[in-house]
């Protein structure tokens, strides 16, 4: 059986904000070392609404203001919004200043940086290598952590540290990007880095793919109300407006997002001018005016020329 | 939109919710074990029993005592606390007396929970009443304090992990897991020139396994730890000289446990 075009988008859409759900109810919970849930707060969530809400205002901007038009579209923009705020916050240092860095390189990379309106996406693949790197780095002083070790390195002082007296232990080595218990949000017993690094991961992956689907499946949705609207005009001219206008055209060519009324004004002017461009080549194109391409000038030239060309002025006697 | 569809859609939408939600689940709170309510006859105030006025409440353990150990029980217990002269520890407990505590502190550490206190009591005050500070012309400095570590690391590998979870014992089982730390920090720190390496790493597996360091899950001692003495638990961590955070914690709980009788 094969589905609908229609049915696979909306399909799409409703799965990826399924994947969404899951992962962000994944990233919202840890556990501690006496193996018992609890949440990772809201404060991370707050900043990583926040900065989606920037991103998809950055986004809406760029496509001069392009909403969605129906339910599945609203469906696909809330479970973006929501897909982005879980993955930031995800990623994002639970508190303290990194979390400030991290929040001010995202603000740069992310928001400040001008979305790509041909792509359609809401958020660059080079932003998610960014998110997937602080995922990283949250990971791995959450496990400095799980082990007590509060700073991100140490790093052994050169000369001192090749020094084989042990009073010289305290100097030898230098604690370098210190953290706090609560900066990092851990629970009061600790954290069992392994099971919540596992659901983080995996949170992660989750919304991701969740909106990169969402992402594609909105596209495909889009161009299905613009095929349907396509549809609606009598087969053979339908199919006509198709070839003129091909399907991989029609986000470029800003279809997307548009209202009903305004979609079919659109259509039809693109219809129009494409008529026109066919027109002028086809003209360009005429066999009895191919000959004026050979037409050297001159005494023969002008004979040619008043010969083939039956627009030409007649030259006063 | 269909009724399926429809009702994917609801079901993403109560996941989303409860992703929200479930950041608002509240950590549980860490309840020491001394916090539990007991129920029938107890030791109350069990730290005094390892405070410098143990020997006003000692004789209170002997009816905690199994009936077939009491009477060794009694005898110790009047050996260890009329300890005179302050005796190097290595010298007291290799004599008679001494050995017949060492004996009975295998006992009681595997008997019950006022049992076990009872043997910790007997430690501590050997810890109180003998020399363990190594002088400048001792042989081998870290002898006294290495062999009292001993019988403190013996009592934590019994009940450390029970201990810790036991509301009459959590207490004095940080009590002699900070004993422990001093006094292998003391043998670490017992050369007049370097420090004894050996001492240093023994103390420091044995701390690592006790707290779960090692295992990277804490153990109920590791909890119990860093939830009342946290900063000897960061300096655990740390890279070098971290039996130190302990030491210091004991210095400060027990300032008469100073390895010359407090003298």
């Amino acid at each position: 059986m094969i589905a609908s075009p229609e049915r696979t988008a909306v399909s799409g859409i409703v799965l990826g904000a399924i994947l969404i759900g899951l992962g962000g109810v994944l990233l919202g919970l840890q556990v501690d070392s006496n193996g018992a849930w609890c949440g990772t707060g809201l404060a991370p969530l707050a900043i990583g609404a926040f900065l989606a809400l920037a991103a998809l205002a950055a986004r809406v901007s760029a496509t001069s203001g392009r909403l969605p038009r129906d339910e599945m579209g609203i469906v696909a923009v809330v479970a973006g919004f929501f897909g982005l705020s879980f993955v930031i916050a995800g990623a994002l240092a639970p508190g303290g200043p990194w979390m400030f860095l991290e929040v001010l390189l995202l603000v740069l990379v992310v928001t400040l940086r001008k979305p790509d309106a041909r792509t359609g996406r809401w958020i660059a693949s080079s932003a998610f290598g960014l998110l997937a790197l602080f995922l990283l780095f949250r990971l791995w002083i959450s496990y400095q952590g799980s082990l007590l070790r509060w700073q991100v390195l140490s790093v052994d002082v050169p000369v001192l540290s090749w020094m084989p007296f042990d009073f010289l232990d305290p100097v030898k080595r230098v604690a370098l990007g210190s953290f706090t218990p609560f900066e990092m949000g851990f629970p009061p017993a600790g954290l069992d880095f392994a099971v919540s690094a596992t659901l983080w991961a995996l949170g992660f992956a989750l919304c991701t793919a969740g909106i990169v689907l969402v992402q594609a499946s909105t596209i495909e949705h889009e161009n299905d109300r613009v095929h349907a609207l396509i549809r609606t005009l009598p087969g053979p001219v339908a199919d006509v407006v198709e070839r003129l206008l091909p399907e991989e055209e029609w986000r470029e060519q800003g279809l997307h997002g548009l209202p009903e009324r305004q979609l079919a004004r659109r259509i039809e002017a693109l219809v129009s001018e494409r008529m026109r461009r066919q027109e002028s080549l086809r003209r360009a194109l005429d066999p009895s005016k191919l000959l004026g391409l050979t037409n050297a000038g001159g005494f023969a030239g002008e004979i040619q020329r008043a010969i083939t060309d039956e627009s030409h002025p007649e030259t006063p006697r | 939109m269909d009724g399926k569809t429809l009702g994917l859609v609801g079901a993403a939408a109560i996941l989303i919710a409860g992703a929200v939600a479930v950041r608002l689940l509240p950590a549980p709170r860490v309840v020491s074990a001394e916090e539990q309510q007991q129920e029938g006859p107890r030791i109350v105030e069990p730290m005094q029993l390892l405070g410098r006025g143990a020997a006003l409440r000692v004789a209170e353990l002997d009816e905690w005592i199994a009936e077939e150990r009491r009477p060794r029980f009694r005898a110790a217990r009047d050996q260890v606390f009329h300890i005179r002269d302050c005796p190097e520890s290595v010298a007291w407990l290799d004599g008679a007396e001494g050995q017949r505590v060492e004996r009975l502190l295998g006992e009681l550490r595997h008997g019950s929970r006022e049992e076990a206190l009872a043997a910790l009591a007997l430690v501590f005050q050997l810890a109180r009443a003998t020399e363990w500070d190594p002088g400048v012309l001792a042989s081998i400095p870290e002898a006294n304090a290495a062999r009292l570590a001993g019988l403190a690391a013996d009592w934590l590998r019994a009940w450390g992990e029970r201990g810790a979870r036991d509301p009459l014992l959590a207490e004095p089982t940080r009590a002699a897991a900070l004993l422990y730390g001093r006094l292998m920090y003391m043998a670490q720190h017992s050369r007049v020139i370097g420090t004894n390496t050996s001492a240093y790493e023994r103390g420091l597996k044995t701390l690592s396994e006790l707290v779960g360091l090692d295992s990277g899950r804490r153990t109920a001692l590791g909890e119990s730890l860093q939830s009342r003495h946290p900063e000897a638990m960061r300096k655990l961590a740390l890279e070098s000289d971290r039996l130190r955070g302990f030491d210091e914690e004991a210095r400060t709980a027990f300032p008469d446990l100073d390895g010359e009788c407090g003298g």
